[in-house]
């Protein structure tokens, strides 16, 4: 979904949002290449074209030139978390440089130049603790190496390489852009060997290189980007231009990675009721954009707010759900914005296990600095117990210091030092002895509504821009029968809905509900049995309401009358929450 | 998973003296032409374990290089590989190929086992049935001559344990009577009839007699292999609430039944909706007391100090830890140590060894200091 965007955020290292603790965890490193090497490989032989960080001293390359097959290679350093061979040990304790300063030049280029066979694949090698990874192209086949590094952060790497690969591969078609730059490699590699060889003084050819070669300087600043911000972006040939983001540097939370897998499907399931939190105010934000990002997602920033649902989003902004969604989702994965539920008075937030309370946390500096005569840990000492909006916000209070309060909320959130509580139901009757088919016959309900309402949008269910209705809050299940439930009075028709709503339970499970008292009102039996498939403890309240289109109230009153055969919990959103805690 | 171990070919290969790099012997048959510069190496690379994954398959190998007047060429270039497909997870195998690399050298540095035509002939049974054995039961024991056997076997790698605290209470994951005592060493065997799930770290230190960083350690080894998992210290006066994956509770079978097991009280069986009531029932500022007094009539058949620990094993709720943090408004006073936010009542009070009514009574009258939960 990623890859087809045009859209390519750029990160200056100044203004990216800073990393979430990491004072305080050493991961930084671990998803880090640990150098960066350009390898050809021809009909004369193999060489190595460059590599940064320099070796202090330099090998004697003997010259060739480049022809076709051009391999380019990445080191990177990974992880903790199990790698690509299953092994998830600690790095052990020799640093980066000892590890692939080991390698001479030429040994590179022997290893790391391969077969035309291998090329258009992916391609990996690990000596001892050292791995590259790669991706052998035709012409420029760029490599990425990595030792003990996350799977995925392999797959990254390799992207990245896949990516300047298919730009080098462009350009030298265009114009020989690698040939030529290949050449003033080899070239001052040539003159340095010969001074060494009149001077006898040792010096690395490939510092020299740098200055003379925008591939080198594109190559060096895509290390840099990789090892600080994990964004880059460069301009191959100051003409083409790649844009990377490594998720696993960007998406941490409480010093360990988002796996971008969790992070996928935490996207794929957000709903038109969610809202969309950026990290960063707007003006920082549409200052890192291109000139020539697409106008919808400038609307969209513009129009953002965190009281706002996607939905309404879609509607200011004038764009189509499905648009909004994917805009998001890009925005979300590049770290920019966070998924969460609009804020409200109702809102119940919690502090996070997570959160990093500590007084000599910079967090706490920043928010002293963001709001004077302010302490974090003060602040976040009222959430200890879940407290909603309205309470936290003293209604005698002069309205500027309200909105003051609601943002240190949102900073909070940004911050990933709150999540928002949910209310969560489920049907629960008492017991008879030896009932071990208690829940069969309930997922058969489940599944079949699950193809309905409540998955991702399509453009269809909610029309596209230009149909006149249907961009209001109203839910999507108003076209289906239950709608005729509303009608009211105590139709056969109505009561035989109700009836095959309950069917699906055991006999035991019905007889449980009629025998509640509430039960004998005809039209809250109907609504009870209408919202039955919410009842497995997998749907909030929030979600209820919007779907259903009904009011707080309503359901809490429901849910009070049926209380003895229900049980309610709250606990935070599985499906958001992952923005605010790393996954187990 | 299924194939996450499985072994497609084993071969061995050598820098034979006018052929150069071959195949010398291969059990089951692969393209091997792209490999080898990566199996018979240069120098830098002897010794080294190298997996190079391309072409959807992946070869461990170790390149020995024995150099000896005797040899033409006066080095032997040796190396004996595996190949996988390129999904399967394969440190596991790693330490096998450097161990069969070990045991080659010194065969034929012994008794010239590779360099005579004759006994090395007898490499292509040994690899055959290395390949079998290994794939079906993880393990080979296979004489090779008079003197020597090849003893293999894969371990599975794990994650590194976390650290363990004073604080933390291991409890057994899996029935303790299970463990065949002797296996495990002596400190371990001395600390296990103390380890029932409520005493912490720092109490077994005291009542089996064992020093704190060796009960540390001996736990540690036994989270590594999964035997124990940590919990938090058991009082009435703990804070729980609950996790998403309570749901876990109603939607899996398995475990309601585990759970229904496990949390029971002696020769009673108590069911589903109480259970989960009683989980529903922890919420933050509900201390396990207010839980007692609230649902007395489902605690009847339940036995709250187990049904703590099971919903904390499985992740079914979360402990509330206090933290003090003092709110530092005076620049003279010297910087807090212990009350900065960083460390829990838990901490504090088996550091300090007060009690947490003891440290609840400090805190208050301290108009400083503030508390957090989570």
């Amino acid at each position: 979904m990623y890859k087809q965007w045009s859209v390519d955020l750029n990160s200056d290292a100044k203004l990216m949002p800073k990393q979430v603790e990491s004072s305080l965890q050493p991961n930084g490193e671990k998803t880090s290449p640990i150098s960066v090497i350009l390898v050809s490989s021809g009909s004369r032989g193999n060489k190595l074209l460059f590599r940064y960080p320099f070796q202090r001293v330099s090998e004697n390359t003997s010259s060739a030139t480049s022809k076709q097959r051009s391999p380019y290679v990445l080191n990177t350093s990974g992880d903790s978390v199990e790698d690509q061979d299953g092994d998830s040990r600690e790095q052990t304790p020799l640093t980066d440089e000892q590890l692939v300063a080991g390698f001479s030049d030429s040994i590179l280029a022997t290893i790391l130049a391969t077969k035309s066979d291998m090329c258009g694949k992916k391609f990996e090698l690990k000596i001892d603790n050292v791995r590259f990874v790669g991706h052998p192209t035709l012409l420029q086949p760029p490599h990425t190496i990595q030792a003990n590094a996350d799977a995925s952060v392999i797959n990254c790497m390799h992207n990245l390489s896949r990516r300047i690969a298919i730009a080098l591969q462009h350009e030298e078609r265009r114009c020989q852009y690698l040939t030529r730059e290949a050449k003033l490699m080899l070239a001052v590699q040539d003159e340095v060997t010969t001074m060494t060889e009149t001077d006898g003084t040792p010096q690395s050819p490939f510092r020299q290189i740098l200055p003379k070669c925008k591939l080198a300087r594109d190559l060096k600043e895509a290390y840099d980007s990789l090892c600080t911000t994990g964004v880059v972006r460069l301009h191959i040939n100051n003409w083409l231009e790649v844009s990377f983001c490594l998720p696993h540097k960007i998406h941490r939370v409480g010093g360990k990675h988002i796996p971008p897998e969790a992070l996928e499907r935490s996207l794929k399931a957000i709903r038109p009721y969610h809202a969309l939190l950026l990290l960063d105010n707007e003006k920082a934000l549409l200052a890192q954009l291109p000139l020539d990002c697409s106008p919808a997602l400038v609307r969209l920033i513009k129009t953002c707010s965190a009281v706002k649902n996607l939905q309404q989003l879609a509607q200011d902004a004038d764009l189509a759900l499905l648009q909004v969604f994917q805009i998001a989702a890009h925005l979300v994965y590049w770290g920019k914005a966070i998924i969460i539920y609009p804020l409200c008075e109702n809102n119940v937030y919690m502090l996070s296990p997570h959160a990093n309370i500590c007084i000599y946390s910079p967090l706490a500096e920043q928010f002293a600095l963001q709001f004077p005569g302010h302490d974090l840990p003060s602040m976040l000492a009222k959430f200890s117990l879940p407290v909603s909006l309205s309470e936290f916000r003293n209604p005698l209070d002069a309205p500027v210091h309200e909105a003051q309060l609601i943002q240190m909320v949102v900073w909070m959130l940004q911050h990933r030092l709150l999540f928002q509580l949910h209310t969560y139901v489920c049907l629960m009757v008492l017991p008879v002895e030896e009932e071990p088919g208690l829940w069969e016959e309930e997922p058969p309900l489940v599944t079949r509504v699950t193809g309905r309402s409540l998955s991702t949008p399509s453009a269809l269910s909610f029309g596209s821009p230009t149909s006149s209705d249907d961009m209001t809050l109203t839910s999507p299940s108003m076209d289906n029968s239950s709608a005729e439930l509303q009608t009211g009075g105590d139709s056969p028709l109505n009561k035989r809905m109700t009836e095959t709503l309950l069917a699906s339970l055991t006999e035991h499970e019905r007889q449980a509900i009629l025998r509640v008292p509430a039960a004998q009102n005809p039209e809250d039996l109907r609504l009870f049995a209408r919202l039955l498939h919410y009842f497995r403890g997998h749907h909030h309240l929030e979600e209820i309401m919007y779907n259903e289109n009904m009011s707080r109230s309503q359901l809490k009153t429901l849910f009070d009358k049926f209380r003895s055969v229900l049980v309610i919990t709250n606990h935070e959103d599985p499906i958001i929450s992952l923005f605010q805690s790393p996954p187990d | 998973m299924g194939s996450y171990r499985r072994i497609d070919c084993i071969f061995f290969s050598e820098f034979h003296p006018t052929l150069g790099p071959k195949i010398t012997y291969q059990v089951t048959y692969i393209r091997h032409e792209f490999f080898y510069v990566y199996i018979i190496t240069k120098p830098e690379l002897q010794n080294k374990l190298i997996t190079v994954t391309a072409m959807e398959k992946k070869l461990i190998g170790c390149p020995v290089c024995i150099e000896h007047k005797k040899y033409s060429r006066n080095a032997l270039l040796f190396n004996l590989g595996l190949v996988c497909d390129a999904r399967t997870k394969t440190c596991a195998l790693e330490p096998i190929v450097k161990k069969l690399s070990g045991y080659l050298t010194t065969l034929e540095l012994e008794s010239g086992f590779i360099s005579n035509e004759e006994s090395k002939q007898k490499l292509l049974p040994i690899l055959s049935t290395l390949l079998e054995e290994l794939n079906v039961t993880g393990a080979c024991t296979l004489p090779i001559d008079d003197s020597n056997t090849i003893h293999l076997k894969l371990i599975e790698q794990r994650k590194d344990p976390l650290v363990v605290q004073e604080y933390d209470v291991p409890v057994f994951t899996k029935n303790k009577d299970h463990f065949i005592k002797s296996q495990w060493d002596l400190t371990t065997q001395q600390i296990l009839p103390f380890v029932d799930g409520y005493r912490h770290i720092q109490k077994i230190s005291a009542e089996a007699d064992v020093e704190l960083n060796l009960v540390r350690i001996a736990v540690q080894n036994l989270l590594y292999y999964e035997v124990v998992t940590l919990v938090s210290i058991f009082q009435y006066s703990n804070v729980y609430c609950t996790t998403p994956k309570v749901q876990n509770l109603i939607d899996k079978k398995c475990l309601q039944e585990e759970c229904i097991h496990y949390v029971s009280k002696l020769g009673q069986r108590t069911n589903l909706r109480d259970v989960f009531q009683l989980y529903c029932g922890l919420t933050p500022g509900t201390t396990v007391r207010d839980l007692c007094s609230r649902y007395s009539h489902q605690l009847q058949r339940v036995d709250e100090r187990k049904l703590i620990q099971f919903g904390l094993m499985k992740g079914l709720i979360r402990r509330l830890q206090k933290y003090p943090v003092k709110v530092v408004r005076d620049e003279r006073s010297r910087p807090p140590r212990l009350y900065t936010g960083c460390h829990s009542y838990d901490e504090i009070c088996c550091k300090t060894g007060m009690s947490y009514k003891e440290l609840d009574e400090r805190l208050e009258n301290d108009p400083n200091i503030v508390v957090c939960w989570k």
